[in-house]
């Protein structure tokens, strides 16, 4: 076995390196139905976390891992954005198939010295409750950190708490 | 289960010495998903992503930038040694002076108009990568008193799986603040630190021109083969 390569922080300075154009339109092969999601990132202190990237993995409209095809202009499924200085964030995509559809969600910043890995689910309490993968959550309030809140057709609403007071469920990795 | 016999790998949320990570880090315990969970097909990022020259930070100004020329290189691959091939790697770095060419950067330092710190590329089919730059400067940062970063370049793995997914930073051989750095040595084992610090290896360079610096990544064991072609 080869020993891994340990993590260190994205720190504040890496922007312009790691922007990628429409980073936060998820594109698919695939066509479905449009959501928005956004939030706001915020500390221990209930400060907004201004300098963090959100990236987003999820399956296709369809329910299947997303397809990609060399001749493509960006990678589908796959969402990356940067809070801005009000720690708010918005993603644009399509509604993930499956029985409780959801984003896997990775979150990087300066102060963490690796990423916090959590999941946003687009879908009912129930639905999320019944997902083998928080079977260890199934009765605990904190499920509801990680379901987000329809405000209109098609919008969802979702904040982030690193620390403290609703600190949202990160998993262990 | 983890193997509580085997020192963790990475650091941990919170290391205090690392002011920053003490209204980040989460508190309440972390949720074991089931085995597997993230270890799926991730994304497909296509070849077109990374333009032709973008693995070379030197060419992007009308003369060469300020600085030591180097040549980073090596091999991405998996805990059980297999090449990852075909994923995109991501760099970014400070100028020669210490100077990020980032708006949030406020270090009295020079910017170097020929020189901006970023870079893309793919590995190959060995999982080989290969940047030209120029070694970083150190730089100070609001830490503590008088600290500085060891000179460092920032680097991004997409891997071809979830669990894969790295952000992390090289280092330089013989580096005098290392042995001071608090996110260098945010990562528990100490034997596990070295394996950020990249190795002299003069071949890899360019005779006359470059210097070579060796840095092979270990992204986690992934049983998921990329998806796409």
């Amino acid at each position: 076995m080869a020993a891994r390569t340990p993590s260190q922080t994205v720190g504040p300075f890496f922007h312009e390196a790691l922007r990628w154009r429409d980073g936060g339109q998820v594109s698919f092969a695939e066509s479905g139905t449009r959501v928005r999601l956004s939030g706001r990132v915020t500390d221990g202190a209930g400060e907004p976390v201004g300098d963090a990237m959100i990236e987003t993995w999820q399956l296709s409209p369809e329910g299947t891992p997303p397809r990609g095809n060399p001749g493509d202009t960006k990678p589908h499924g796959f969402g990356r954005v940067e809070t801005a200085k009000d720690g708010t964030f918005t993603i644009e995509t399509l509604l993930p198939g499956g029985d409780a559809p959801h984003l896997d969600v990775a979150i990087f910043a300066r102060g963490l010295l690796k990423a916090l890995r959590t999941r946003v689910y687009l879908a009912g309490d129930d639905a999320a409750r019944r997902d083998p993968a928080l079977a260890a959550l199934a009765r605990s309030p904190r499920v509801r950190t990680l379901i987000a809140t329809a405000t209109k057709p098609g919008e969802y609403r979702w904040d982030v708490r690193l620390q403290g007071e609703g600190e949202t469920v990160f998993f262990a990795l | 289960m983890n193997d509580m016999t085997r020192p963790d790998i990475d650091p941990p949320y919170l290391h205090p010495e690392y002011r920053s990570t003490r209204l980040r880090s989460p508190k309440e315990p972390l949720l074991e998903l089931p085995p597997g969970t993230l270890d799926v097909p991730g994304a497909y990022v296509p070849r077109g992503f990374a333009r032709n020259g973008e693995n070379d930070l030197t060419i992007h100004g009308q003369s060469l930038p300020i600085g030591e020329r180097m040549v980073v290189s090596g091999r991405l691959v998996d805990e059980s040694g297999r090449p990852i091939r075909d994923s995109l790697v991501e760099i970014w770095q400070a100028n020669a002076a210490g100077r990020y060419d980032h708006p949030g950067d406020r270090h009295d330092a020079p910017l170097d108009p020929n020189f901006h710190g970023l870079g893309r590329t793919f590995t190959d089919a060995e999982g080989r990568y290969r940047f030209m730059t120029i070694k970083p400067g150190s730089y100070t940062w609001q830490n503590h008193p008088f600290a500085w970063r060891p000179q460092h370049i920032h680097f991004s793995l997409l891997g071809n799986a979830p669990i894969q997914r790295l952000i992390t930073q090289m280092y330089f051989p013989g580096d005098p603040l290392l042995d001071i750095d608090p996110i260098y040595n945010s990562i528990p084992d100490a034997a596990a630190r070295p394996r950020l610090v990249a190795q002299l290896a003069l071949e890899t360079g360019v005779e006359g021109v470059a210097l070579g610096y060796r840095f092979d990544i270990v992204l986690a064991g992934a049983q998921a083969t990329p998806l796409g072609i």
